[in-house]
């Protein structure tokens, strides 16, 4: 987070000690009792006044040349030359009460960029002449537990009654619950990114007992869909991508990092863990294969293999990309600022930018990728989800047969000596070849054939692995510096030990300097962001928005959430609960805010939903939206995990873009079922996405994005009505409304229970009979047209259907699936 | 731009929403219909209400060479070289600038490469122009264009350098120039994008492009530039899929808008109402578009101007004349990528072959625009993200050479749009390594971001220029994410106004 002065780019040496102590926001109170002028709430109306218009200048890098700093208490308040900035004990003498109101030397001065406005000069005057006190901003504070403020007859959980303390402030209440089905289809996109299956539909409407939507909660819970779905925010977040990134942009093996963070949200691994295995799983005590894929994560940087680039400079760049979203995903911060000089805002001196670039600057792989699929430590790994399964099922038997070996051991002591100790100190695989080999002391545990032919299919099961770029560190660390306005070759004073950001809690007593140190900081209590900014993500996903709507930006310059207590609450119950994940989301979706119709109302004028009375309402994801075809025409493949998949693509798109030495440049798209798997395994390349992806706002993957924009273009129009996958979608979906019933009317019902989870109503039914028999027409007197729409796409055509009422119902497909019954959530 | 509000600055979609707001709500059909034409009659708006000056370029036409051309082959003449024919480059001309991994350990060492081709001095309103002769089209403008030596940028190796010339940061994840220009300008035409970006074909595609070069960052994704293609559909997805014609798609598109108005009834989000108006403007589009690549209105005069390669679909020829109709039909913001210019080795031959495809097509649309009085307002910018070393790289023969990356100085020009015409900006020294005063002194300290330095043309600057015969102060048009009130030109940027009419 650079700044916008040129000024600001000097390098601040200077130690970095105060951060806005508290002082009290109950004396604030007081004043507030004692003063007939409304209070003022530091951390809520100051701090961000003083922030942005007052600490460029004034703020935690302008230490230097005696310049006046606003952002600590004991700065602000010292006596300097004759006057204080504020006079705590006769604030009506305070400067800053006369200088912000000054003509002659106003302040800020004339001239510059950004300017009080009224309004914001009455806050910091009333702040001034209540005595001027400080508080630590809110997101430094760890989050603490509120009792639920009020209950009423319409709250479900807790979460809705810190809403509707907030609504009955503006005199609303939450608005009418949704339909069952509106509800149903709601909560299924939200869970597993698809509508609910019509037997699941069917069920919960037909359930009257008191639990059914609890019960529907829980099922969506369990599908694997839903892993699936909830992965992709995560990997927006880490910049997952399956090509470097950077010049030739080449293949690069990661995948299995991919289908681990499926895996693993599908398992429900607390988050906690989620995020110390990510960063440090190769330093746990014997990391499991799972540990070790998960940290590919500090591999994810886009990285080079640019001829003529210099190493060290990349070796500096890779990690302030590492740093840097590490503040996003999990600080939910820019530390950019912090690269060149202390920030400007946010209380992080430079220092400790570098203290926390030392965690990952000695990692092992080389600053440049080579070009190469694989490059520095990799882990060997099965290759899909299907023979990841069966691989595990081989080391299950593996342990059983150890078992039994043990238990032979334990009656009868028949290894001595030697054996024994080799027998003890061995892993499970040696073990396996001990029991496999005739010759050795293993086989008198008489397990012989059954350990070889396990080993043999264990070894044709490693055979089939493939590989995943993983962190390791060097034996020998490398020097870490502060970087002179952050050039690599620029290096500043003695070498620094790896450390945190002091504003944000303690490093944890006795942990380890490393990777493993730093998580254990991030996922400890006392951490006052990551279980913040994570649920806020959390929330954000349920609900369209986050209740801190700068889901990047947790700093002084960001938003203040518009439910503090019910944020912090939602924070804590995340670690309480064991950072189980499940758990937050159910009780997100069982809430009666999630419940509400998502209806604009006339009685609450509300644009942005602050109040978040109404329901969430949002064009649906890019994934989404294919996935939905997919699964509406019956063409989705279930199968999970493995290499990108390659749909159909206008030709030359990455010809038009790649270097000729890239092994990238060419584009083929799949065949048979990996057309049809679901989005989150399209293969991501970095510099041209698939442009259905970026068409509806996906991210290059280059950088962090913890929100994509909702857009909303012509050229969108085009992709929803004219792209080839969507038309294939269209015509499978018409042939399975053809093959289900011969009536019209109970087509269309089909279509819409599948897009909409409802009956169509009288006009939407009108509209569609009214182009079907329009298209009916058209395509009985033009055959050739007819057979032209039905041959988009590679799926085979059922010709036993009429192709004139098959493209007909085709048109309406499209029409219905590029509509916005099927494209929004709602 | 202040951020009084910031909130929701960067999701236009709920701008959108504040601006129907509750007058959307409650509103029957017809109202609902009286909405979208007022809607749809201006074209979109950019974040500002009005420009910071008044503009002296309604839209720019940047024609990008990525790869970094050879100023020394191309525009910024070294008589004196010629002498020093592989004579080792002395150390205090280097004076300290790094050296690419390539040419850091060469055996030859960094000998010196005088350019093989003959330059001519052209008349402009100045001094004159010295033109190479692989450029003699462009000679043919010099009146028309003003040139800038003292280019320079810090990047050294192209996917950086061209990420930060494009972007203004090094690192990827800024928004692009043209996207800048979208957020603040908004579009001038309601049938065809706001910002139109196009490959040229060439026979050495060396070097990668990337989605970020027209990409939009963290700025909302419909400003990122639309790619306007020479292969398939022109822009995509754009034609109706085989079997359906336009008449099928105007009922499908009448049901399609009946359904949205049924959501629209159910749920009365304002969104809902501004996609209705979308699949209209594509609809529109399925006819501008086609309409905007027949070139057969184009008269003898017009091919004979921009030479008989225009007529080959993807040329940068063919490039140049699109960029001129798009500007005619309010297209704000057009860019042509063409690459090659990476001569690490032969590049009498690649640049040969580079020179050939963009030099008639390049003096052409400044001429076609002029004669139609559209150059006045209309600003074309040439250049790359670097420029090349004056020593050799691999064999040198007289005849024979190639070149390192070389961010010290290049040249770059622009014309139209209220830029000087026929002038020249900034010196070099007697080698074309350092940025130099008029007598050829290396200019000391180096110039960089830091300071502005008169005679010199940083990036950042360049950026800072482009923004401000737009009608924008490049400090004014900001955008907060993460806390920061990011801009396109970093903390950095000077307008140029030594070049500025």
């Amino acid at each position: 987070m650079k700044c916008l002065h040129s000024s600001c780019c000097r390098v601040v040496t200077v130690s970095f000690t105060a951060v806005l102590i508290v002082a009290g926001i109950n004396e604030l109170k007081t004043a507030e009792r004692q003063g007939d002028v409304a209070s003022v709430d530091f951390a809520r109306d100051v701090l961000p006044i003083l922030s942005n218009k007052c600490f460029v200048c004034h703020g935690p890098d302008s230490n230097d040349e005696g310049q006046l700093r606003l952002d600590t208490v004991e700065a602000a308040t010292e006596i300097r030359s004759g006057y204080q900035a504020i006079n705590p004990k006769s604030p009506e003498q305070s400067e800053l009460l006369a200088r912000i109101t000054s003509v002659e030397e106003p302040m800020p001065p004339a001239d510059a960029e950004k300017q009080l406005t009224p309004a914001e000069r009455d806050v910091l005057t009333r702040w001034v002449k209540q005595g001027g006190k400080y508080a630590m901003h809110w997101a430094f504070v760890p989050p603490q537990k509120a009792s639920p403020p009020i209950d009423a007859p319409s709250i479900r959980n807790e979460i809705d009654s810190f809403l509707l303390i907030r609504m009955k402030q503006k005199n609303v209440s939450f608005a009418a619950e949704a339909d069952r089905r509106t509800l149903a289809r709601r909560v299924a996109l939200t869970l597993t990114g698809l509508p609910p299956e019509p037997e699941q539909l069917e069920r919960f409407l037909s359930d009257n007992r008191f639990d059914a939507y609890e019960k529907l909660v829980d099922e969506l819970l369990d599908s694997p869909r839903y892993g699936e779905h909830q992965a992709r925010y995560w990997l927006d977040a880490v910049r997952y991508g399956d090509t470097h990134g950077l010049h030739l942009d080449n293949r690069r093996g990661i995948y299995p990092y991919r289908d681990w963070v499926v895996r693993t949200l599908n398992r429900n691994l607390p988050l906690d863990q989620f995020i110390t295995w990510q960063l440090a799983g190769d330093l746990l005590n014997d990391p499991t294969l799972e540990q070790r894929i998960a940290t590919g994560y500090v591999r994810l940087n886009p990285s080079t293999g640019e001829g003529g680039a210099i190493p060290a400079e990349f070796q500096m760049k890779n990690n302030f990309d590492r740093v840097e979203t590490l503040g996003t995903v999990f600080l939910g911060m820019s530390l950019t600022c912090a690269r060149c000089h202390t920030h400007k805002y946010d209380p992080i001196p430079q220092t400790e930018y570098y203290r926390l670039l030392a965690f990952f600057n000695s990692t092992a792989e080389p600053s440049m990728d080579g070009n190469k699929y694989e490059y520095g430590p990799v882990a060997r790994t099965p290759k899909d989800q299907v023979a990841w399964n069966e691989w595990s099922v081989l080391l299950k038997k593996r342990g059983s047969l150890i078992r039994q070996a043990y238990n032979q051991l334990e009656q009868n002591n028949s290894l001595e000596g030697k054996a024994l100790s080799k027998w003890l100190e061995s892993s499970d695989a040696e073990r396996l070849t001990m029991l496999a080999d005739p010759e050795s002391a293993g086989s008198q545990f008489k397990l012989t054939e059954k350990a070889a032919n396990l080993q043999s299919r264990i070894k044709k099961s490693e055979a089939a692995f493939t590989t995943t770029l993983v962190a390791q560190d060097l034996a020998k660390p490398r020097a870490t510096h502060v970087l002179k306005r952050g050039e690599y070759n620029l290096p500043d004073g003695a070498p620094l030990h790896p450390g945190i950001l002091k504003v944000m809690g303690n490093f944890p007593e006795e942990a380890p300097r490393n990777r493993l140190g730093l998580a254990q900081w991030l996922t400890s209590r006392e951490h006052p962001l990551t279980s913040r900014v994570l649920i806020n993500r959390v929330w954000q996903r349920v609900f369209g928005e986050g209740l801190v709507r700068t889901p990047e930006d947790f700093g002084l310059q960001g938003q203040q959430p518009t439910h503090p207590e019910l944020l912090d609450w939602l924070a804590v119950e995340l670690q309480d609960s064991g950072w189980n994940l499940k758990h937050m989301l159910k009780l997100m979706v069982t809430s009666r805010a999630f419940r509400q119709s998502s209806a604009w109302r006339d009685d609450v004028s509300d644009p942005e939903n602050l109040l978040f009375a109404r329901g969430a309402g949002f064009r649906l994801d890019a994934e989404v939206l294919r996935d939905i075809g997919l699964w509406a025409s019956g063409l989705l493949d279930p199968a999970m995990g493995g290499e990108g998949v390659k749909p159909y693509q206008p030709g030359g798109m990455w010809k038009a873009l790649a270097h000729p030495a890239s092994n990238t440049k060419n584009y083929v798209a799949d065949k048979g079922q990996l057309l049809y798997r679901r989005s989150l395994y399209v293969y991501w390349k970095r510099t041209s996405p698939h442009p259905m992806m970026t068409l509806f706002d996906a991210p290059d993957r280059e950088s962090s994005c913890v929100r994509r924009s909702r857009t909303n273009t012509s050229l969108q129009s085009l992709g929803l009505l004219n792209e080839t996958q969507r038309i294939e979608m269209a015509r499978k979906l018409a042939e399975r409304l053809l093959l289900n019933s011969n009536s019209d009317k109970a087509r269309l019902d089909q279509l819409f229970e599948l897009l909409a989870s409802r009956q169509p109503g009288s006009m939407e039914s009108r509209v569609c009979l009214g182009l079907l028999k329009n298209m009916k027409q058209r395509f009985s007197e033009t055959p050739e047209d007819a057979m032209a729409l039905l041959s988009q796409g590679e799926a085979s055509r059922n010709d036993k259907l009429d192709p004139a009422e098959l493209a007909a119902w085709t048109q309406v497909a499209v029409t219905v699936l590029a509509s916005d019954v099927a494209i929004l959530l709602y | 731009m202040q951020n009084e509000n910031p909130i929701r600055e960067h999701e236009l979609m709920v701008t959108r929403r504040q601006l129907f707001g509750r007058a959307a709500l409650g509103l029957g059909t017809a109202a609902l219909g009286q909405l979208m034409a007022q809607e749809s009659h201006g074209a979109r708006r950019g974040v500002l209400p009005a420009t910071h000056h008044a503009p002296t370029a309604k839209r720019v036409i940047y024609l990008f060479m990525s790869g970094g051309p050879s100023h020394l082959d191309l525009w910024d003449y070294k008589p004196g070289l010629t002498k020093k024919f592989n004579q080792q480059l002395p150390p205090e001309v280097r004076n300290g600038q790094r050296v690419t991994g390539m040419t850091a350990n060469q055996k030859s060492g960094l000998p010196i490469c005088p350019t093989k081709y003959r330059f001519t001095k052209h008349d402009n309103n100045d001094r004159g122009l010295w033109v190479s002769e692989l450029l003699p089209h462009m000679a043919s403008v010099a009146k028309d264009i003003c040139v800038t030596y003292s280019t320079f940028t810090e990047a050294i190796n192209h996917d950086p350098a061209i990420t930060y010339i494009q972007t203004g940061s090094q690192i990827p994840g800024r928004p692009s120039l043209g996207a800048w220009l979208s957020y603040g300008l908004g579009s001038m035409n309601e049938n065809l994008p706001h910002y139109v970006v196009m490959h040229a074909r060439t026979n050495h595609p060396e070097q990668s492009l990337f989605n970020r070069l027209w990409g939009p960052g963290f700025l909302p994704s419909d400003h990122q530039g639309m790619l306007m293609r020479s292969q398939g559909d022109p822009v995509l997805y754009l034609s109706n899929p085989a079997g359906v014609s336009s008449s099928d798609r105007r009922v499908q598109l009448d049901a399609l808008a009946a359904l949205n108005n049924e959501q629209y009834k159910r749920f009365a989000d304002p969104e809902i109402v501004a996609r209705i108006r979308q699949h209209e403007m594509a609809y529109r589009m399925q006819t501008s578009v086609p309409e905007l690549m027949d070139l057969s209105s184009e008269t003898k005069e017009t091919f004979d101007l921009y030479g008989d390669d225009a007529k080959t679909p993807g040329t940068f020829a063919a490039c140049c004349l699109n960029a001129r109709r798009l500007a005619e039909r309010g297209v704000r913001n057009i860019q042509i990528f063409h690459r090659g210019w990476d001569a690490h080795g032969g590049l009498p031959r690649e640049h040969g072959s580079q020179c050939k495809d963009i030099d008639q097509g390049s003096a052409a649309l400044i001429r076609d625009l002029k004669q139609r009085g559209m150059l006045e307002d209309t600003l074309v910018v040439w250049g790359g993200e670097f420029g090349r070393t004056v020593y050799c790289q691999g064999n040198l023969t007289k005849e024979n050479y190639g070149r390192d990356h070389h961010p010290r100085c290049f040249t770059t020009w622009m014309a139209g749009g209220g830029i000087k015409p026929g002038i020249t900006y900034g010196h070099t020294d007697e080698y074309g390594y350092n940025i130099a005063d008029s007598d050829g002194v290396p200019l000391n300290p180096q110039p960089s971001k830091e300071t502005r330095t008169p005679g010199t043309m940083h990036i950042h600057d360049l950026n800072a220029t482009i923004l401000h015969l737009l009608g924008i102060d490049h400090k004014r048009l900001t955008f907060r994410y993460q806390g920061r009130d990011f801009r396109l030109t970093d903390v950095h940027g000077h307008v140029i106004h030594d070049v500025i009419a």
